[in-house]
């Protein structure tokens, strides 16, 4: 009897979490995936409406400022980071003896919330007295850096500081990828006379595309989460123009009473994070399996 | 260090410049933080961000800690910070602990559909929360959880299982199912091999996913803001409340002084032991 | 006290049957040996009398008592595995014991075991260590301890020699063979080495793709292999196969043109079988230089063209070609001295313990 107990052990312990894994994910997107099926506003309400709040989603002016926006965000932000995070690496690798100071000050954005970088470089980007104040008091009197009150201009403020956040992982994820290539095959690209330029861009590059892909889809599935930063950075503003999908579901679905609304929205963000990592996880179980 | 050729002198001096050049840019905005945190307003509304302040006025740093207002109280950041220890603490214990064991399965005890099982814990590693606030919302309410510490340190259990679960899982393969099985011919059972085999080894791993967590969990706002009501805030939506209050003039020191009490903890976890930190980055970066 | 049934044992993964009906009868005290090429199914057969893998179908008996459904733990059975499974995080004496303390036995009568397993294995002075302190040889000494001190019924081994030096491979392997001989338990032996399975096993059982192809003494499964797989198998260097027209009971073999006719044991058999080919297997050793020797039917002379000549120490080894077939003989080294200055030699070919197998399925003819 307790021999049958000991066998079954294994599907003891993870009973609980694939419980809690089929009702608090699975379950729950489910839930709302429904739930953006119906009229629900303030409170669900279960009368079905097929694709009405879909519908009303990508006719609304300010979702498509935010799909806008991100997609905006998402290549600047992704693009910026990389080129930033590769130099760098490449600096870094190619150089020093004390770089564990400079990784860890390059990395320590990390470590904090993204309230806190999006309240500090708040303050910097302060219309009368952050970097236009400090520019202007070095003698470029004329100078104006109003971002965050520009409408067109206020998601790039949301780029700097999600650069600052994020490129130094960005850096150490090619650090380590630059780290592991094997020795041999730079011996081998300098005995066939190549340069320090050429080895690295017909060598040590291409070696690195699987930390490219996977730096490519951990950036692009912050980006499409980003809800603190803005938050604190821009409160989605000036009026909506720096909103994203994430503050537009959380305005929709709390603050304006429109769940029905408010979960479309979710499932659709869910399908654009879906797109891009159902492929990628796919392709490196396969890989794996191989 | 790759084995190319050194750098000439020259390109030396350029690298380490543009290296040094960045350190820079990356610290500023800590630099700026603190500076004007010791600032009193006027000071701050004469000159610039830039600038070292004139005297270490502390008067914005207690005020931060102890009466700033959040929204409708004034009680500065002090009981928010408690909120998000109490809140931070049970979750990352208990999720490492049950992320231990179902790692420690999923790597030596594989049964019908526990490959199945990974699969679906590391797609969940991904989704949006934004999918599962409105249902969550319902369930906490249900439980009698809505607005309370405990409903968000269930929540945060709840989305911490799938990272901590991959993190020890990926640790656990590392170890040669050859231990299991001369264990278990010594006669040692499930829980014995645990226990006198896979807990010894486990000290890096068990660093990686505590730190991961605290970090996480620390500074998560979205679910702070969803579920903690006046009084159960975490520290993040607490900050984020205080910064946009603007009861009277706005009070820059003070908010800077807010938000470096805010991120203080995790800086700190991150300077004493940020090696296993890198680590759990970039071992969640490489998944599979 | 530890005798070994396994009858008519299946196990398949999913769709894969990796053990197809295994039939063995093992004495109590014998040394078993397994041996086979990868994937054969040696190292699957071992875990499941080990109890670390169900079986699909068929019984495990130990002592009669029918032990498939038993756990590992109940079985009475100790394991010294290929890269050795010491617990790295104990220290070597806290490995031996182990096991002890799992089945609970009084302190004092672990540190007794463990203090006479030590002074067997010669490794008192390693106790305190933890294994990332010991070199190959004494880890492998130490996973000895710890089977040894389990006392059990039987011994798995499984390919625990692969890991180190030859040197220190030919040492290890005449101390087991050693404490054999003292301890009298019955070993189950894997490997994939044949010279140690002639050397230690008492019984070999040959197999490949999960089945037993032949169960039986080392002189058995030399001498007289049930077909040309095991006959491959076993020997270093292997046995010739040559192709040969069989006319009317002898065999023909084509050297540089020449034809020769080889007289073999029951040769009748060919003409009854009808057979018009047949592969003739006839080991190196029987395949010299002229001796003095009494003539027999059986010894023939024929000669070889040499290719290329392998000098081992005590002899050497001739490559030629017989019926466009690569075979080797085994030289003196004087002769193949001689073999290779002139590319040629006059073998002196005896067939009396040739063998005759099937063209197409390899089974055994005579």
């Amino acid at each position: 009897m307790f021999d049958y107990l000991e066998k079954q052990l294994p599907r003891l312990i993870m009973a609980p979490t694939a419980l809690v894994m089929l009702v608090c994910m699975y379950g729950f997107i489910g839930w709302t995936a429904v739930l953006s099926f119906t009229k629900s506003r303030m409170l669900p309400q279960w009368e079905f409406v097929g694709w009405e709040q879909y519908e009303r989603l990508f006719a609304n002016p300010r979702w498509n400022v935010a799909l806008d926006n991100l997609l905006i965000f998402t290549s600047l932000f992704i693009i910026i980071a990389l080129v930033l995070g590769l130099m760098l690496a490449i600096l870094l690798d190619r150089n020093i003896r004390n770089d564990g100071a400079l990784r860890t000050i390059y990395l320590y954005p990390m470590a904090v919330s993204f309230i806190v970088t999006g309240t500090a470089w708040k303050w910097i980007l302060n219309p009368g007295l952050g970097i236009e104040k400090m520019v202007r008091d070095l003698g470029f009197t004329e100078f104006e850096f109003r971002w965050l009150v520009d409408s067109d201009m206020a998601i790039y403020t949301i780029v700097i500081a999600a650069v600052w956040q994020s490129s130094g992982f960005v850096m150490a994820m090619f650090l380590a990828g630059l780290r592991g290539v094997d020795d041999s095959l730079i011996k081998a690209a300098q005995i066939d006379g190549a340069s320090t330029f050429r080895t690295y861009w017909h060598v040590i590059l291409p070696i690195m595309r699987p930390v490219f892909f996977g730096a490519v889809v951990i950036l692009s599935h912050i980006a499409i989460k980003s809800f603190d930063l803005v938050q604190s950075l821009t409160g989605g503003g000036p009026g909506y123009s720096s909103d994203l999908p994430a503050t537009f579901m959380y305005a929709h679905a709390f603050s304006r009473a429109q769940m029905g609304l408010g979960a479309a929205s979710a499932m659709v963000m869910l399908a654009g994070v879906m797109a891009i990592i159902v492929p990628y996880l796919y392709s490196e179980l396969r890989s794996k399996k191989t | 260090m790759s084995k190319l050729a050194s750098p000439s002198s020259l390109s030396r001096v350029f690298f380490i410049t543009v290296l040094v050049f960045f350190a820079f840019v990356y610290l500023a905005p800590l630099y700026v933080m603190l500076t004007t945190s010791f600032k009193g307003i006027e000071e701050i509304r004469s000159g610039n961000i830039l600038a070292l302040p004139n005297s270490l006025n502390g008067s914005a740093w207690v005020k931060a800690w102890s009466s700033a207002c959040t929204g409708g109280d004034c009680y500065g950041l002090a009981p928010y910070f408690w909120n998000s220890m109490r809140i931070v603490l049970p979750a990352l214990i208990i999720s490492t602990v049950i992320g231990a064991l179902n790692g420690y399965v999923l790597s030596q005890w594989r049964f019908a559909g526990s490959d199945f099982l990974f699969g679906a814990l590391l797609f969940g590693c991904f989704i949006p929360f934004q999918v599962i606030l409105l249902p969550m919302a319902k369930l906490l309410a249900w439980l009698g959880l809505a607005n309370t510490v405990v409903g968000l340190v269930l929540v945060h259990v709840i989305y911490g299982l799938a990272f901590t679960t991959l993190f020890f899982r990926n640790y656990y393969v590392g170890i040669p199912s050859e231990l299991v099985r001369a264990a278990r011919l010594d006669g040692a059972g499930f829980f014995a091999i645990f226990r006198h085999i896979f807990l010894p080894l486990s000290t890096p791993i068990v660093v990686v996913s505590v730190i991961w967590q605290f970090t996480q969990i620390w500074n998560d706002f979205l679910f702070g803001v969803v579920y903690s009501g006046p009084g159960t805030q975490p520290i993040t939506v607490a900050l984020n409340n205080l910064v946009n209050t603007t009861m009277g003039g706005k009070e820059y020191n003070v908010d800077m002084a807010a938000a470096i009490i805010a991120a203080l903890p995790t800086l700190v976890v991150y300077l004493v032991a940020g090696k296993y930190f890198v680590r759990g980055l970039t071992a969640g970066a490489v998944k599979g | 006290m530890g005798s070994i049934q396994i009858q008519n044992l299946t196990k398949s993964f999913g769709d894969t049957q990796v053990l197809k009906g295994i039939d063995l009868d093992i004495k109590d005290g014998e040394f078993l040996i397994l041996v086979g090429p990868s994937g054969c199914g040696k190292s699957t057969l071992m875990n499941s009398i080990a109890g670390l893998e169900d079986v699909t179908s068929g019984d495990i008996l130990i002592d009669g008592a029918n032990v498939t459904d038993l756990s590992p733990k109940e079985r009475d059975i100790a394991m010294v595995f290929q890269s050795y499974a010491l617990y790295p995080t104990m220290s070597v004496e806290r490995n031996i014991s182990f096991g002890l303390k799992m089945r609970k036995l009084p302190k004092a009568e672990i540190k007794k075991t463990v203090a006479r397993v030590a002074q067997l294995l010669q490794i008192e002075h390693l106790l305190d260590r933890k294994p990332s302190q010991l070199s190959g040889g004494q880890r492998q000494r130490v996973a000895m301890g710890r089977a040894l001190a389990r006392d059990p019924r039987v011994f798995l081994f499984d390919e625990p020699l692969s890991n180190l030096d030859a040197k220190l491979r030919v040492e290890m392997r005449t101390e087991i063979k050693k404490l054999h001989k003292r301890l009298g338990t019955t070993i189950v032996y894997v490997t994939h080495d044949q010279v140690e399975a002639m050397t230690l096993a008492d019984r070999i059982a040959v197999m490949k793709d999960g089945q037993v192809q032949q169960f039986g003494t080392p002189y058995e499964i030399y001498n007289n292999p049930t077909n040309r797989f095991v006959a491959d198998f076993m020997g270093s260097p292997p046995m010739n196969f040559v192709e040969c027209v069989v006319l009317d009971d002898k065999l023909v073999i084509d050297s540089q043109g020449e034809k020769f006719e080889l007289k073999v044991p029951n040769g009748e058999s060919l003409k009854q079988a009808g057979l018009d080919t047949v592969v003739l297997g006839i080991r190196p050793e029987m395949m010299t230089e002229p001796k003095p020797h009494s003539s027999s039917s059986f010894i023939h002379s024929i000669p070889l063209q040499v290719e290329v000549v392998e000098p081992m120490g005590p002899d050497t080894i001739a490559f030629g070609q017989w019926n466009g077939i690569e075979v080797q003989a085994r030289l003196s080294p004087e002769a193949g001295v001689e073999a290779q200055t002139s590319g040629y030699i006059s073998l002196q070919v005896d067939t009396s313990k040739a063998l005759l197998f099937d063209i197409h399925s390899g089974a055994r003819v005579n």
